[in-house]
């Protein structure tokens, strides 16, 4: 299968001398088109740091990150900036909603960023697919955990990207609704061809992609 | 517990550094504003009163004149008399040359309240010793110098006295025209011809106690003194008023409480209060909004409410100790600053401009209070939030929450401005804030603006002067006195130097009457009131008619009324109104003895005719008598109407109300004045100047005075149109200073708070750059937000300002005649686009400064 994601010998480290942390001790990792990986580890074993760097978060010590033919490491803030908006939805554990945007808002919210007018068919498509239809003109603030978590999934897939990186998406929500939310994640990434790398710390959760990674004290270890 | 508290009230205040600067920052502000306003409001009144008390030489309560030894001792010992000086009055110098010099007996009391104390050398001790000033001293021949000798001559009791005296000490002088030489009482004692008592019998002053006083209390001052005069003459208390001695408040130290001006400063403290608790209840509530998660925790672990509220006030109490005192120095010296540019204002109008500002305790302790008071309503609210908080809400509390609405329409496209707009909203209570603010800075630069440009110079100086040039004796421009007696006549040299250089032109003398013409009465039909008084400083009676109006009155009983003798250019320069309206045919008729040109005071305001002091009507028959007996029968033939400069000079009109006071002013031909006064005064020569010529004028005037009769002053139309403009410069830089304070607060509580929108969207801001939102696009997106208050702001102060304009301010420069009211929202303008700027840089500048670090830091600051 052909890889879109591609990280080589990747560290990061904090400090130096006796007190250098290794966040990242050379990683290598290769991630196929249109798979779901799941990267499962302890806390602090690097796992949300080896996702900023593969976001364009972060920048690393050492070492490459391949996105289809783009060299991450070596874009400039505002060139990873835009890189992200075309190419990487993000996910993240407490949602990150924009209070003062309503669901429809927020969703188009990275479209509008790039100055392009949403396809409102497509994301009409995504939003049926995840139940938010009745909710469009609501606030982020009167929606549960399980419907927030479902509009930061439609605004990752909003702009079409080809990666979504996904930071402990079911970390505040109850059982029953991540494996909701997981199997939606799973249903819109093979339903748009999308790859979704997402961390869990949930053995479980981690069951539910086509991949799991192991990573502990900053290195894969299966 | 109290120990735990101060350690976490210390420890929470030192680790707020941020919270600190701003909120010290604001009190400071608060507090230079109130101090500044303190400052100038107290210093520019003590400073004007300095100014006419140098004018009149004292600067105490009132004075008791004629007095003989035993009453004078009895006068002193009054209850009620906190000090009281000793001065008796030997007579002028008759060797000075230009300087009009007094020559008394006094002590320091005297001398420290008539502004005569020596700054250099000491007081006189010894018979032959005298303090002067420098100028006195040069005036006599001899130089200001300790030990130095010089020789005065002087009358007493009809007796010439010539004595070397030694100077043992010599002060700066205060006034142009005149000054004190001064010798202890050792020269009483050692001259005791000279002060012989006989005043009750010849009015001789060499002999009479004076002194000026200082009451313990002010309150009924005016009754206090008249009573203990009427007791000193006659112990037995059966005078009403005193017959010999007489008893003056000084109304310079104890001017009438104006309701007006009082009401106007109350309502210019208020809007000052209320702008300096917009500016702090906005930095504590945004300080207990920053903290109240902390707050929480302290609820959560024990902390009582009053606890808290007890954390939070010393935390005020310390930031106040820190801001009160640098505000209270800085508005000191901004006020400090300004009032010589006020002052400067005055220098036209007055002579020997005075300007006392002193670090008042009253300034610092009003400052304070002000600003305490400030602080303490001001924080209440935010204090009661951060202590009533449940605690696990606090905990939970997030400010990002958009406010209670569940939804709203979608937008089909998101805007950065849309989004800014909505950011906006977040805090409704503080959006208001600032856009209040901001408006009130706004809106009082426009006040002040249209004030400025609705000074009409050209009305003013018109109403001053109606010639390029008048010349008038000192009393004219002294506001203490003005042109009663013959003595003040302008001499015929003076005017024939004057009238002899190059490029004047239109001259006329202008004769008026005085206290002393009292042999020349005029009737006319009026119906007077019995009540009569006599003015202490002239003896001249005055009665009333039923509108209230008063008359000086001659020696037969009937009014003397003002009355001007003048040349037809002179005449012709005045605005006639009804009756003849031709000034050539008017003075023909007039010098043939047809009748007489009466002056009606104008209403200002649209310089009509007033009807108050509009007495005679066209071809009603005045008569004139000497001595109480008819000799003419004057018709009025014209009404003219008259202002400042027809009446006396320019600013003012003293003199007439010390003669003929409110009525009538008639207006005739030189030479029917001349023939019908025994003694014609001449009181002003006024004369135009060709173009080219009048700044040589000024230089010539300006060294006439100077170097050959000091008793003359000069007003020119230039002086008084730079008088109106700097008037107006007044208006703009005590405006503009209070509008720039009032702007400093309102950008103060934008940049706090655009900083605290940074710090607690730190979190935001990296998510939204996660998703795909350039640094260029969050700084858009806070221009944005800082452009919405500040263009909110001049959207609210432009309709504001458009409302007063039409209403309050044009009511309030309709109703003061030196202006004419034009509207203008050019301020506002102006203001709004240097805020609108200042708006797009702030959020720049915060941003740059307070959200550092890469996405995934900021990520993690809250996570």
């Amino acid at each position: 299968m052909e890889s879109i994601l591609k990280a080589t010998n990747l560290k990061k480290y904090y400090g130096n001398g006796e007190t250098t942390v290794k966040a990242l001790d050379g990683v290598n990792l290769e991630i196929e088109r249109g798979k779901f990986t799941a990267i499962i580890g302890t806390s602090g074993s690097g796992k949300s740091t080896l996702l900023n760097m593969l976001g364009g978060l972060d920048s690393p010590t050492e070492g490459s990150i391949q996105i289809g033919d783009t060299e991450l490491a070596k874009l400039n803030n505002e060139q990873a900036t835009l890189f992200r908006r075309k190419q990487i939805g993000f996910i993240f554990q407490n949602y990150n909603l924009i209070p003062v945007l309503t669901v429809w808002e927020n969703i188009i919210f990275p479209l509008s960023l790039d100055g392009k007018k949403p396809d409102r068919q497509f994301i009409m498509q995504v939003v049926n697919m995840l139940g938010l239809e009745n909710k469009l003109d609501t606030l982020p603030n009167n929606l549960s955990g399980g419907q927030q978590q479902r509009v930061a999934i439609a605004r990752a897939l909003a702009s079409k990207p080809s990666i979504i990186l996904a930071d402990e998406p079911t970390g505040n929500l109850d059982s029953k609704t991540s494996y909701d939310v997981i199997n939606l994640l799973k249903m819109t990434g093979a339903q748009f061809h999308q790859t979704i790398v997402m961390i869990t710390h949930n053995p479980e959760i981690a069951q539910m992609a086509d991949h799991i990674i192991r990573i502990e004290d900053g290195r894969i270890v299966a | 517990m109290q120990d735990m508290l101060r350690i976490l009230t210390r420890r929470n205040f030192t680790a707020n550094k941020n919270r600190n600067l701003i909120a010290v920052l604001a009190i400071m502000l608060c507090t230079t504003l109130f101090t500044s306003i303190t400052t100038i409001g107290i210093g520019t009144a003590q400073s004007i009163t300095l100014t006419f008390q140098i004018q009149k030489l004292s600067k105490s309560d009132g004075d008791f004149r004629f007095m003989d030894a035993s009453q004078f001792e009895t006068m002193r010992q009054a209850e009620w008399i906190a000090e009281a000086g000793l001065r008796m009055p030997v007579g002028y110098l008759s060797n000075a040359r230009l300087h009009n010099i007094e020559f008394d007996v006094l002590d320091e009391t005297q001398a420290e309240l008539t502004f005569c104390m020596p700054s250099h050398g000491k007081t006189p001790k010894q018979a032959n010793e005298i303090v002067a000033s420098d100028k006195a001293l040069r005036d006599l021949g001899a130089e200001p110098q300790i030990g130095g000798e010089v020789t005065i001559t002087f009358s007493a009791h009809g007796k010439t006295y010539t004595m070397p005296m030694i100077i043992s000490g010599w002060y700066e002088a205060y006034n142009d025209q005149l000054s004190v030489m001064w010798s202890a009482p050792a020269f009483r004692d050692a001259n005791p011809d000279i002060f012989q008592y006989t005043y009750p019998e010849d009015h001789e002053l060499a002999g009479t106690y004076w002194s000026d006083i200082l009451a313990k209390n002010k309150t009924n001052l005016h009754d206090k003194m008249n009573d203990l005069a009427c007791l000193l003459e006659d112990p037995t208390g059966s005078l009403q008023k005193p017959e010999h001695l007489s008893a003056v408040v000084n109304t310079v130290t104890n001017p009438t409480k104006d309701n007006d001006t009082l009401a106007m400063i109350a309502i210019l403290l208020l809007l000052f209060l209320f702008c300096g608790y917009l500016l702090i209840y906005n930095i504590f509530d945004i300080a207990v909004m920053q903290e109240i998660r902390r707050f929480g925790l302290y609820r959560t672990i024990g902390m009582s409410r009053k606890q808290v509220k007890s954390l939070m006030n010393r935390q005020t109490l310390w930031l106040s100790c820190i801001g009160i005192p640098f505000g209270l120095l800085a508005g000191f010296l901004i006020g400090k600053a300004t009032i010589p540019q006020i002052m400067d204002y005055f220098d036209t109008e007055y002579q020997n401009i005075a300007v006392d500002v002193s670090p008042s305790p009253l300034i610092f302790l009003g400052g304070s209070l002000l600003s305490a008071l400030t602080i303490f309503i001001s924080t209440r609210k935010p204090i009661k939030i951060a202590a009533n908080t449940p605690p696990i809400e606090a905990f939970r509390y997030v400010e990002s929450r958009a406010g209670k609405r569940a939804s709203r329409k979608s937008c089909a496209f998101t805007s950065l401005a849309r989004l800014a707009w909505s950011n906006l909203g977040r805090n409704k209570r503080r959006s208001a804030f600032i856009v209040t603010s901001l408006t009130l800075c706004i809106v009082l630069f426009n006040c002040v603006g249209t004030a400025a440009s609705s000074m009409d110079i050209e009305k003013q100086t018109s109403y001053m002067m109606r010639t390029d040039f008048a010349i008038v004796n000192i009393v004219s421009t002294n506001n203490t006195k003005g042109f009663s007696h013959r003595s003040e006549s302008l001499k015929e040299q003076t005017i024939a130097d004057i009238a002899a250089q190059s490029g004047v032109t239109d001259g006329s003398v202008i004769y008026k009457n005085t206290a002393e013409d009292i042999n020349i009465t005029y009737g006319f039909p009026n119906a007077f009131l019995d009540e009569t008084v006599v003015r202490d400083d002239n003896d001249l009676t005055f009665c009333f008619d039923e509108a209230y109006r008063c008359f000086g009155l001659g020696s037969d009983g009937r009014p003397l009324c003002n009355v001007y003798g003048m040349e037809e250019v002179a005449i012709a320069r005045m605005d006639l109104r009804e009756g003849e309206l031709d000034a050539h045919t008017l003075y023909e008729e007039m010098e043939n003895g047809k009748g007489v040109l009466v002056g009606v005071n104008v209403n200002r305001i649209d310089m009509s005719l007033n009807e108050i002091f509009d007495i005679v009507d066209i071809g009603e028959t005045i008569t004139v008598y000497r001595d109480g007996e008819p000799i003419m029968e004057l018709p009025v033939l014209a009404k003219a109407a008259i202002n400042g400069d027809d009446i006396e000079i320019g600013y003012t009109c003293n003199g007439p109300n010390e003669v003929g006071g409110d009525g009538l002013f008639l207006y005739m031909p030189a030479n029917l004045y001349v023939s019908l006064y025994d003694e014609p005064s001449i009181y002003k020569y006024a004369f135009n100047v060709e173009e080219t010529y009048q700044a040589d004028m000024s230089a010539y005037l300006d060294n006439y005075r100077e170097e050959t009769d000091p008793d003359i002053n000069y007003l020119s139309s230039k002086a008084a149109r730079d008088s109106a403009i700097k008037f107006r410069d007044m208006i703009r830089f005590v405006g503009g200073l209070v509008g720039a304070i009032f702007g400093i607060a309102g950008v103060l509580n934008l940049t706090n708070t655009i900083i605290t929108s940074i710090l607690i969207r730190r979190h935001e801001f990296a998510t939204m750059q996660s998703i795909g939102m350039t640094n260029k696009q969050l700084t858009k997106m806070m221009l944005l937000e800082g452009l919405c208050y500040a263009a909110g702001s001049c959207i609210v102060s432009l309709a504001v300002a458009t409302a007063l304009n039409l209403t309050l301010v044009k009511g309030i420069l309709s109703s003061m005649w030196t202006f004419t009211f034009r509207f203008t929202l050019m301020p506002a303008i102006a203001t709004s686009i240097i805020l609108l700027a200042i708006s797009c840089i702030i959020p720049v500048l915060t941003l740059r400064h307070f959200y550092k670090g890469s996405i995934v830091e900021q990520l993690r600051v809250v996570q």
